[in-house]
């Protein structure tokens, strides 16, 4: 088995640039994410999957904190669990 | 700090070069210690980048004594000395890595009590490691002064670094 090579300097920027281009996009469309198909998948394209489901993780968790600072915190209804 | 004095123990690691370094190679020396991995996307870099800005702020300073950049992978399956030495010339020249044995790694993290998780592999085989996200400073007795997450900045580093050097005092007879 081949260990795969970490990216270098040069091939982390690059995804990160393509990462913010996305998430610039989210935000000029409400995180409607049908309107950055393009951007998307470049940024997909640019970085490792793993590093995609990361940032994803980051940008939901970023948008969940935006929401408890603006909104407030709502306990979601206990789902049957004791 | 006296009571946990933590950081005791030693190690055996592997630096990019491979060499042996044992932690009593560090004795007599100021520190900059950062645990991280080569896979990482993106927190390690910046931090990389931020020990390393630190370092070159006090070598500026006339006077002080050199602070040695060290870096510990909690990623020793994957970041061998090769892939430490590939990594680690974007940063600091004398930025060093070390590696190891699993157990050794992982012995060297716990005397910092540093916290390392390897999550889930994909289909490439590959991972996030889930790690603590601190600089930590070393006093030339080889046991930890203070510690930095990622709110400090290199000029506030440096800042302390500095401090520490003012008044150190050994803290083990």
């Amino acid at each position: 088995v081949v260990k795969m090579s970490a990216p270098t300097m040069e091939e982390r920027k690059a995804c990160w640039g393509a990462r913010d281009e996305f998430w610039r996009c989210l935000d000029r469309h409400a995180d409607d994410d049908s309107k950055c198909e393009k951007l998307r998948l470049s940024f997909e394209s640019r970085c490792p999957q793993q590093w995609v489901k990361y940032f994803d993780k980051r940008r939901d968790f970023l948008k969940y904190k935006r929401k408890l600072e603006t909104e407030g915190y709502h306990p979601p209804e206990a789902a049957g669990k004791s | 700090l006296r009571a946990l004095a933590l950081g005791q123990g030693d190690f055996r690691l592997l630096d990019q070069a491979g060499r042996w370094r044992r932690k009593a190679d560090f004795r007599g020396q100021w520190v900059l210690l950062y645990f991280g991995f080569t896979h990482c996307p993106d927190i390690c870099p910046e931090e990389l980048g931020k020990l390393s800005r630190a370092v070159a702020l006090l070598e500026r300073e006339p006077g002080l004594p050199p602070v040695q950049p060290l870096f510990i992978t909690v990623d020793p399956e994957r970041d061998d000395a090769a892939a430490l030495g590939r990594y680690l010339q974007d940063f600091h020249p004398r930025l060093l890595g070390l590696t190891g044995s699993p157990e050794e790694v992982r012995a060297a993290g716990s005397a910092y009590r540093v916290y390392a998780s390897a999550g889930p592999k994909d289909e490439d085989g590959d991972y996030i490691v889930d790690h603590t996200v601190l600089i930590y400073l070393l006093g030339p007795d080889g046991l930890f002064l203070d510690y930095y997450g990622r709110s400090k900045t290199d000029a506030q580093i440096a800042q302390s670094v500095r401090r520490h050097m003012e008044t150190y005092e050994p803290l083990l007879d």
